[in-house]
């Protein structure tokens, strides 16, 4: 195992689902002992239905306290399925583990003087089949950690990133999928900021890497790919680039190279604004942000707007990507990993082809103005709302939505997240309403036109 | 690390050359191709655009083997031979005018990491006033950048001086950018006669190509390419100190290198370009006028008819113009009691011409004052004809016995 330990398959429980029928208790007792007894069950539901229903189950843990307890050696993490296995051989039925269990995971069988545990049927839980509201679902959380935890960490511990900031941690998983056959491009903004290309002669990265200027990331990364194509060396040409530097000054050199079809991996890392120099407004900036230069004041603004952030929408950059007809557009969010991941991938195929765009929104605790632990719960919500859409695109198969959100929460949930929005007026909100309504049926349609 | 060091011995005769008809842009395009790049990157500007033509058709006819991007501005040109570069590839552009104003950013950046490229400058009068005809004005306008800039007379010189420049940018002990200069239209559309160099002959000449030893975006030796640096104290601002006198010291290494490749060249090819400074019918003058680039033929020419007049004026031509060849120049302005300094461009601060300028501080290290002024001509395309030349002459025979003027002479002011 890597530097992250293990993530197993687990049996998930959705109490909103969950009548109390027992099936579950059931269908495990009788796997287990052979009777239908379901005081013998390993999984218990407790709880009523006035007051809802919880589970009593073996969690697997990582840290598991029932062995951390035992004085006879008798449970143990297995590695390899992440179960913790229990030996009868060698318990000597003290049931300290049942005290040292927060979950009632494990429990005296009157039956049999021993305690018992869930043992996951060996990867086949009888419970979850037996489950007729479909409480129970048994799944991997993040496969993704086993693989990328044996992978090597391409940047140096302790980067200077501000708390709470998710691209600290999009950086070393990119790097770890892309591996050290990677030449990366972070142009001036967080990435560098974090100490990536480091100072005064110092490192923050294992693989070659330099600060392109805000405005040719995209050119010279392509030459830089385009002599390794030529000598016959699969190269990875990777940018991690900010969203002011690709959809502003550096646009012509992004389009540039997309028209060109350069072979590059293109990564924008989008917190809607320059957040590493001060907090200035970008053209992705949404509509209504505070931003240091687009404060929220007593005067009017230019045109007559009062002076309450931004007054114009943002740009949709990914879009105009899908319209250089690149070989792989996407957007992800860093609050859907394994979305995220699943698209690195592609993107990483992609770029050996062509032309590679994924835009990553990563919210910003410093510059969107929340507390540094608010920062996957804000990325959440901008998905749940329709605010941010998580789609993809490639030629052959046109636009279509990864993580579709048929029933959308009200924007206010996501704006009222934000100190950045807290200006905002009611007009101000309904026209943030409006334009997520209209920028979804516009991804629609494409959507739908791709499809046709 | 290797050093670059001639590989094959020279040969005590140079080999017959293929004589052709070509204008100077073909010139630096079939020298550029000679030079075996690996990447060349162009746009199209005038009067740039003939020369990257016939880059683009070399190369689609087979006769070059080189990755040629066609990027989307001047930019980007520069940007992605950059890239290359730190990959490991020989790299060549040219620009003008406009272009290179649009190019400014990546510009000062080549010569700062220390990249090898070459450039031409098909010089063009900067705007506005709106123009697209020939002048110094671009190129002069980024002398101080840290690029070795040098100015071709001929289109023969156009084409012998764009190969040298990949090997005296390249030499370990420069490992700066050229740039090559030649004269908007009157090298660039000028046609002539030249002898193309053999491409074994010119192998052996290049020598190995070691681009990126010193700073290299390379997965097999990872390295941070430019670092941040800097701060009030300590490291940060001593280590950018290093970073400078190190591309101070490359330049001035480069006056070196470009008389060793100027000297071997003359060697191998039987062709002999002065290489920082030229001096013509210099030796017992009394006086001397000034020139840069292809104007210096119709002044040769005047100077010609002065001496045939009794006159004592001898001409000194500046080739190296980046770094300036102060050295150089000094020996031979010790040997004239006045000077007259012909520039194609204007030096907005000091209204003078900008070779002038420069000169003006040489003068001052001669340790003795002679008298000197400026002449303006040529600019926006205009012929600089050995009349204009005539009335150079005249204006510096007078600084003789009259006192200098301040202000300069715009020689095209009433054609």
């Amino acid at each position: 195992m890597g530097t992250f330990g293990g993530a197993y398959n687990t049996i998930a429980f959705d109490a909103n689902k969950c009548d109390g029928c027992g099936d579950c208790m059931t269908a495990c007792a009788t796997a287990k002992v052979g009777v239908g007894d379901t005081a013998r069950s390993r999984i218990q539901i407790v709880g009523s239905a006035d007051d809802g229903f919880e589970l009593a189950l073996c969690r697997q843990c990582a840290d598991p306290k029932c062995v951390t307890v035992c004085p006879a050696a008798a449970l143990t993490k297995n590695s390899a399925s992440g179960v913790i296995d229990w030996n009868g051989d060698k318990c000597v039925d003290c049931l300290l583990c049942t005290v040292g269990c927060a979950y009632a995971g494990i429990a005296l069988d009157a039956g049999t003087g021993h305690v018992a545990k869930c043992d996951t049927c060996d990867g086949a839980p009888a419970c979850v089949p037996a489950c007729p509201h479909d409480a129970l679902t048994y799944i991997t959380t993040s496969r993704i950690y086993n693989e990328v935890g044996d992978w090597e960490d391409l940047f140096a511990p302790g980067l200077a990133g501000c708390q709470g900031c998710n691209t600290e941690l999009l950086m070393r998983h990119t790097l770890r999928r892309t591996g050290p056959e990677t030449v990366l491009a972070t142009p001036p903004g967080c990435v560098p900021g974090m100490g990536s290309v480091g100072f005064n002669g110092t490192t923050g990265t294992k693989v070659p890497v330099f600060h392109p200027l805000l405005t040719n990331t995209a050119a010279m990364l392509a030459g830089v790919k385009r002599q390794y194509k030529r000598v016959g060396r699969e190269v990875l040409a990777l940018a991690i680039a900010g969203d002011g530097g690709a959809s502003d000054v550096g646009f012509q050199s992004l389009s540039g190279a997309a028209e060109r079809n350069e072979q590059i991996l293109f990564m924008v890392v989008d917190n809607e604004g320059y957040m590493n120099t001060g907090m200035q407004r970008s053209s992705c900036t949404p509509y209504g942000a505070w931003t240091s230069t687009t404060p929220v004041g007593q005067g009017t603004g230019s045109g007559g707007m009062p002076s309450q952030g931004k007054t114009q929408d943002a740009k949709n950059l990914p879009l105009i990507m899908v319209n250089h007809r690149c070989e792989y557009v996407a957007t992800a969010s860093t609050a859907y990993m394994e979305d995220l991941y699943d698209k690195l991938d592609k993107a990483i195929a992609a770029s050996k082809r062509g032309f590679a765009y994924l835009h990553v929104y990563s919210p910003c605790t410093t510059g969107w103005r929340f507390p540094t632990d608010q920062n996957m719960e804000v990325a959440r919500k901008a998905v749940e709302t329709n605010f941010v859409m998580l789609w993809e695109y490639n030629p052959a198969d046109g636009l279509h939505f990864t993580r579709p959100v048929d029933d959308p929460l009200p924007v206010t949930e996501y704006l009222k997240a934000m100190g950045r929005f807290r200006h905002l007026s009611e007009d101000q909100i309904s026209h943030i309403q409006g334009k997520v309504v209209e920028n979804l049926a516009f991804v629609k349609q494409m959507a739908h036109v791709a499809k046709a | 690390m290797t050093t670059a060091t001639l590989e094959t011995p020279i040969p005590t005769k140079p080999a017959k050359q293929k004589v052709m008809l070509v204008e100077g842009n073909e010139a630096a395009a079939l020298g550029v191709a000679l030079a075996r790049p690996d990447m060349v990157a162009v746009y199209p500007i005038t009067p740039q655009s003939s020369l990257v033509e016939h880059v683009a058709k070399l190369i689609a006819d087979g006769k070059m083997d080189a990755d040629i991007v066609d990027a989307e501005g001047e930019h980007s040109v520069l940007s992605v031979l950059q890239g290359g570069a730190l990959a490991g590839a020989r790299t060549y552009t040219a620009t003008c005018g406009p272009g290179l104003a649009f190019m400014f950013e990546p510009y000062f950046r080549t010569s700062g990491m220390r990249l090898p490229i070459v450039m031409s400058i098909v010089t063009r009068d900067g705007i506005t006033p709106q123009s697209v005809w020939g002048g110094h004005q671009d190129a002069m306008t980024v002398r101080e950048v840290g690029w070795v800039q040098v100015y071709c007379e001929t289109v023969q010189e156009v084409l012998d001086t764009t190969i040298m420049a990949f090997k005296i940018a390249e030499h370990h002990d420069v490992m700066l950018p050229v740039n090559v200069c030649l004269d908007g239209n009157y090298l660039s559309y000028g046609t002539s006669r030249v002898e193309l160099p053999n491409q074994e002959d010119v192998d052996a000449f290049m020598g190995a190509k070691d681009v990126n030893w010193h700073v290299a975006l390379d997965p097999l030796r990872p390295m941070a390419v430019d670092p941040l640096t800097g701060g009030s104290g300590g490291k940060g601002p001593s280590t950018f100190v290093r970073y400078r006198k190190g591309q101070c010291r490359g330049m001035q290494n480069s006056l070196r290198v470009i008389e060793e490749v100027h000297a071997e060249w003359a060697q191998r090819f039987g062709r002999s370009f002065a290489p920082l400074v030229e001096e013509y019918r210099l030796d017992g003058a009394d006086y001397a006028i000034m020139t840069l680039g292809s104007m210096t033929g119709a002044a040769k020419d005047a100077i010609d008819e002065a001496r045939d007049a009794g006159k004592k004026v001898g001409l000194i031509k500046i080739k190296t113009f980046s770094p300036f060849p102060v050295e150089a120049l000094l020996k031979s302005l010790n040997k004239i009691q006045a000077l007259g300094v012909v520039d194609r461009s204007v030096g907005f601060r000091w209204n003078c011409g900008p070779m002038y300028q420069e000169t003006m501080g040489v003068l001052y290290r001669l340790g003795r004052h002679i008298p000197s002024m400026s002449f303006i001509g040529g600019l926006a395309g205009a012929d600089i004809t050995t009349g204009h030349f005539h009335r150079v002459i005249e204006a510096t025979e007078k600084l003789l016995s009259s006192p200098a003027p301040i202000e300069p002479v715009w020689l095209n002011e009433k054609d």
